[in-house]
């Protein structure tokens, strides 16, 4: 599915990834956790396309395909999809327009028709329902006046109705209360399936106590500097990220 | 041309054609004071401070004798006219002069609004029927016009005017009266001008909504000079939409003036998209105590387009409130500028106004100049403003670019949603999705945005 080979980044001029290397088969979920300022968001954007990174050495592979290579709409329309860790307000685009459009743009891309506004309103205000979303919040504009939990719930629903190959959620827990946390989770496991697979970018353990990973890595000063199962995560979150640090160091 | 050329040949042309001119719309005694204060002061030039945004090079090459129209008849209605509002008396004019065959006044009756246009009244005896309230004629402006600096056009309008849409709304009523004005101009440049003139009066606690739209005969190149005088009855409510269409080469040119009574209420909102050099003026005093102001303006300009609007509000009585919103956009080598003037005078302690203007640049060869401008003349007063002009914003556009929306179709919707504050006010369902459905067209060759409306 996804393949990241000796990725190094540059931001301003600064090298933040430095030779990372993933390797993402169908249907796995991999959390990448690391301390603040290891590279966690850098790889979430540059694997969406986000302007303002230099990519100075390495290949990312997604199906088969460059996906360096592609547009970030390109990118969204072949099915990958970030969660942001902070999710935009837009006034005046309303959330509906924008999910309807974002359908619209990936089955156009693989040849197919415009949704059916009455199969597309009943899809959506479903997925709404699992997300806990008042259906008023529909026809406001995007992201705007929702509070920070309400965000990270309208990316998830944004997920559950695009459908994505490949999901990338970047620190999608933090700000959430327990709660919201369970409602998050519980959307983005409605997801999980043997074609699609999942990387969840953050910082706590606390969201793979529902989301379980198969695989956990360790992201140091833009190195992947240690992998495991789940127990690594327990683990980490009980000796701290000294522990690795100290050995990267 | 220089200005004294210029105020020669604008003589000229008046002393050419003044016989023929109505009096009944205005009199001889008044086109003449005006055609002379006019040549005495000259026509705007750019170095005039609050005309320097204007594109004023028509001016120059203009035939200012009105343009005689013998479109009128052969107009092809459907292919220019929106579709009706409901409830909307509508009213049309062809190169600023009455066109009934256009028009569809509806159940006018005598319940307090007349609508005439006073080209005809002269020539009449009698008055039109359901018109209860027939007022001298010749009072189509008041007297001040014109004597700001920045409004002398209003003096070109009235010197060659042709007709008037005379509208007057009497009586204290809970109803609303509603009017719809089009203007369109269908004669070139080429063949002479045309002259929109509207005189709106409410009587105290009278109401009224009123559309005034402007629109060009497909193509052509047009030369629109047009006055608007209102005045707003104390505790009267006028609701006015005005929506500048203009042919893509016209030129247009565009007076307002307003006079506000003891706790009226005016709602202006603008919305220009039309002409490839436009200009707007708007005057409005604050005459009357706890007079309510709320003036929107969005403007949309592409490719050559010039879009400037000064707008001047003096607060000359305590108590009233100024809410001024612009929103204008940018594109390839267009130039969109919004001059806001609020002055408040030494009686007008308690003056409230808020100002929030915001350009955005949406082309690198174009231009945007807001400008907010305070003056204050008392203490107690609360005024605020902001004004901003930039780009689009990158993470905005990247968050729609992820969702798989086309670079083209992001920037259309952000620029749509910037829109927003003004377009939004609109409150009228059926005249709103006809400017959304406008804006998104203008916007937008494909109908990427039209399918989301």
């Amino acid at each position: 599915m996804l393949k990241i080979e000796n990725l190094h980044v540059k931001v301003d001029g600064k090298e933040i990834l430095k030779g990372l290397t993933l390797t993402v088969a169908p249907g796995e979920v991999h959390a990448v956790m690391g301390p603040n300022g290891s590279g966690k968001s850098t790889l979430a954007n540059v694997l969406a396309g986000r302007p303002g990174y230099e990519i100075t050495a390495g290949s990312v592979t997604f199906q088969g395909r460059d996906l360096l290579a592609l547009a970030p709409e390109e990118r969204s329309r072949e099915g990958v999809f970030l969660g942001f860790q902070y999710p935009v307000e837009i006034p005046g685009v309303n959330n509906v327009y924008l999910l309807k459009a974002a359908v619209n743009a990936a089955r156009k891309h693989r040849g197919l028709d415009e949704v059916d506004a009455f199969e597309f309103l009943t899809l959506v205000r479903e997925k709404m329902r699992l997300m806990r979303m008042e259906e008023s919040m529909l026809s406001r504009g995007v992201n705007e006046g929702f509070s920070g939990g309400e965000k990270k719930r309208n990316e998830i629903l944004q997920m559950l109705v695009l459908e994505p190959r490949l999901a990338i959620l970047d620190e999608t827990d933090s700000g959430l209360d327990i709660d919201a946390l369970k409602i998050v989770a519980n959307g983005v496991n409605t997801l999980r399936s043997p074609e699609r697979s999942l990387v969840l970018v953050t910082h706590y353990q606390r969201l793979l106590d529902y989301i379980v990973p198969d695989h956990v890595h360790v992201l140091v000063k833009g190195r992947i500097v240690r992998s495991g199962d789940k127990s690594l995560a327990l683990e980490l979150e009980k000796r701290g990220y000294d522990w690795v640090t100290g050995e990267a160091a | 041309m220089s200005s004294a050329a210029l105020s020669k040949r604008l003589l000229d042309e008046y002393l050419a054609v003044r016989d023929s001119l109505p009096a009944g719309v205005v009199s001889a005694e008044r086109r003449h004071e005006a055609i002379r204060a006019l040549a005495a002061r000259g026509l705007p030039t750019a170095r005039d401070e609050n005309w320097r945004y204007t594109n004023l090079r028509p001016l120059e090459r203009a035939r200012f004798v009105p343009a005689v129209s013998a479109a009128a008849a052969a107009l092809p209605e459907a292919a220019v006219l929106p579709a009706v509002l409901d409830g909307f008396a509508r009213y049309v004019f062809v190169d600023g002069i009455f066109a009934p065959q256009l028009s569809s006044p509806g159940e006018q009756t005598g319940r307090g609004l007349t609508v005439r246009h006073l080209r005809d009244t002269a020539e009449r005896s009698t008055a039109p029927s359901g018109a209860t309230t027939v007022r001298p004629v010749a009072r189509a402006l008041p007297t001040a016009v014109g004597s700001l600096p920045e409004a002398r056009l209003a003096l070109l309008n009235e010197a060659f005017a042709t007709d008037t849409a005379a509208i007057h709304v009497s009586g204290a009523s809970d109803a609303w009266q509603r009017v719809e004005l089009i203007f369109i101009a269908a004669a070139g440049a080429d063949a002479g001008a045309s002259y929109p003139r509207v005189h709106l009066a409410l009587d105290p606690g009278a109401r009224l909504a009123l559309v005034e739209r402007h629109l060009s005969a497909a193509g052509g190149a047009q030369f629109v000079n047009s006055a608007v005088s209102v005045q707003v009855g104390q505790g009267a409510q006028l609701n006015h939409y005005r929506l500048q269409k203009a042919g893509v080469r016209s030129t247009w040119l565009d007076t307002l003036s307003a006079v506000l009574s003891a706790d009226a209420r005016y709602r202006l909102l603008a919305v220009n998209s039309g002409g490839l050099s436009a200009r707007g003026t708007t005057h409005v005093q604050m005459a009357g105590p706890g007079a309510e102001l709320t003036l929107s303006v969005a403007a949309l300009g592409d490719k050559q387009q010039v879009q400037d609007h000064f707008a001047l509000v003096e607060h000359i009585a305590p108590r009233a409130r100024t809410e001024q919103t612009f929103r204008g956009i940018a594109s390839g080598r267009a130039r969109v500028a919004f001059n806001g003037k609020i002055a408040v005078g030494e009686a007008a302690a308690g003056t409230d106004s808020r100002q929030s203007l915001r350009g955005l640049l949406a082309g690198p060869e174009a231009e945007i100049d807001v400008r907010p401008q305070l003056e204050i003349y008392t203490d107690e007063v609360r005024c605020s403003h902001g004004a901003t002009a930039g780009k689009l914003d990158k993470d905005m556009l990247f968050y729609l670019l992820s969702r798989g929306l086309s670079d083209e179709v992001a920037q259309r919707l952000l620029k749509w949603a910037f829109l927003e504050d003004v377009v939004s006010r609109i409150d009228i369902p059926g005249l709103r999705r006809q400017i959304e459905h406008d804006l998104a067209g203008q916007m937008a060759d494909a109908a990427s945005l039209k399918e989301l409306l």
